[in-house]
């Protein structure tokens, strides 16, 4: 309802003060725009989300395994946790041209940026989920005579999994981001691309196209990932603090 | 199979003394029980069966093998069911034997069946009663290859009603099966309707005040729990425990 009000406001607003479309174009040239220009932005968004996908399962990858890495080695979890922190403070901005200097154009330094995004909040939220295991649970397993392979795979990792989706839904829109910044870098194509095609020959309803199309994405994205939590955690559905009482 | 021997065994933690020269045994399926003031050192005697620590002094054997820090030969039911949420309830069972490295599925199926939770192998545990998941966390004991389980207060959460059920339900099951049974309880009711000896801890450092032979036949029956001669075991454990 918000989003039709304001949509509205723009939409009249446009309209009465007679805003030229190069400066700022109402919802409706837009709106036409997506459907028109279709042929203009359909391979970009292809490569948009192939280039996603390929970083975010990369950075799942990373993700999982530092965060396991510190937890099981806690001397390491000292040394590299402060240097984690720090890995996010450089803008990327600043980054990404030095990475086309040592990797070129490829796939490569389009990669490395989407993977620096997301696998900051995965192994955040999958550290904080190992360390919260259940104290009883971590009681039984030892008093059974679990070994610590058996109590990380029965106990902790399960137990983690739901920290471990909110990771991922964070970093799972954070990855479309991070492709569309990355295309910026220079490439061929994707919708970073369009949209700095679009912004220099002051197409403004194209930009405006390309947003759509980022948040859109985006929200498809959560949605799956969303999906497939449910669908993981099923046992999870009905009532909480299941583990005691 | 399944002869527990504890021989003069102390612990403490710094300056913390909570063992002192504590000796028992259990005989091969038989069901010990072992009541003491609350804090007096009853976890870390099973913390110490159980292998997660050593004792400063002394031995633990299990069926001649050396149980002094050395973990898996136990099989254990704790205090609050702890079962997995995100295992059903066949998984849950199946859990102690797939640590002990051995997955027994028939077992498994013939156990949920005697604790009358047949119907119900699929469901989570947040699905289940108090009572219920006490009795999958007994089968999921009683389901793995070790000779003796330990106990820890296991009923204490329950309701009154609930607990005494239990109580049947165990024994019930108990004779069937034989193992040996360490039992903690802080219930003197319980100890003596459920126990062929009871272990009388004193208060900290503990050691082990008093030994109990409970005289009732199995199986038993709720009639003991009114007998003069329950009442007269009843009143010498309370005094017992009581009196320092």
């Amino acid at each position: 309802m918000v989003i039709i009000l304001l949509l509205s406001i723009w939409e009249i607003a446009g309209r009465v003060f007679n805003i030229p479309a190069w400066l700022l174009p109402v919802p409706t040239q837009v709106w036409q725009e997506a459907i028109h220009g279709w042929m203009h932005y359909s391979g970009h968004i292809l490569s948009t989300i192939r280039l996603t996908l390929i970083g975010y399962m990369i950075g799942i990858i990373v993700g999982l395994t530092v965060a396991t890495l510190l937890f099981r080695l806690p001397v390491l979890q000292e040394a590299f946790y402060p240097l984690l922190i720090l890995s996010q403070n450089i803008p990327i901005i600043v980054l990404a041209p030095l990475l086309v200097i040592w990797f070129g154009f490829g796939m490569i330094p389009k990669v490395i940026v989407i993977v620096l995004v997301c696998f900051f909040p995965i192994t955040i939220a999958t550290l904080d989920g190992l360390r919260q295991t259940d104290r009883d649970l971590l009681h039984y397993m030892k008093m059974t005579g679990a070994t610590n392979r058996q109590v990380f795979w029965k106990l902790q990792w399960p137990y983690a999994l739901p920290s471990i989706f909110s990771g991922l839904k964070i970093a799972g829109t954070y990855s479309v981001m991070g492709a569309v910044i990355s295309e910026w870098l220079g490439a061929n194509k994707g919708i970073g691309v369009y949209m700095t095609l679009a912004s220099s020959s002051f197409k403004t309803d194209r930009v405006f196209v390309a947003i759509l199309l980022i948040m859109i994405l985006s929200l498809t994205f959560f949605a799956i990932i969303a999906l497939i939590e449910k669908w993981l955690l099923r046992w999870q559905r009905q009532g909480e603090n299941s583990s005691n009482g | 199979m399944g002869k527990l021997t504890l021989q003069h065994i102390s612990k403490s933690y710094g300056e913390n003394h909570v063992l002192q020269d504590v000796s028992f045994h259990v005989d091969e399926g038989e069901f010990v029980t072992i009541v003491g003031p609350s804090g007096s050192g009853k976890s870390t005697l099973f913390q110490l069966i159980g292998g997660l620590y050593a004792p400063d002094n002394g031995k633990i054997t299990l069926d001649g093998i050396d149980l002094n820090n050395s973990r898996g030969h136990i099989s254990y039911m704790p205090q609050n069911p702890s079962l997995f949420p995100w295992r059903t309830i066949i998984q849950n069972v199946l859990l102690s034997s797939e640590i002990a490295g051995q997955k027994d599925m028939g077992n498994a199926l013939e156990l949920i069946e005697k604790a009358g939770l047949s119907g119900y192998e699929q469901s989570y545990p947040h699905q289940l009663s108090g009572g219920m998941k006490q009795r999958v966390a007994f089968i999921r004991s009683l389901n793995s290859p070790q000779s003796i389980i330990c106990l820890d207060e296991p009923f204490s959460a329950l309701d009154e009603f609930t607990r005494f059920e239990m109580q049947e339900w165990l024994l019930t099951i108990w004779e069937e099966y034989r193992k040996s049974i360490v039992f903690i309880t802080h219930n003197i009711e319980e100890a003596l309707y459920l126990s062929d000896r009871i272990l009388i801890l004193s208060d900290k450092p503990a050691s082990i005040h008093k030994q109990i032979i409970v005289p009732f036949p199995r199986p038993r029956s709720e009639d003991i729990l009114l007998s003069e001669q329950f009442m007269k075991l009843k009143r010498e454990i309370h005094y017992e425990l009581r009196g320092r």
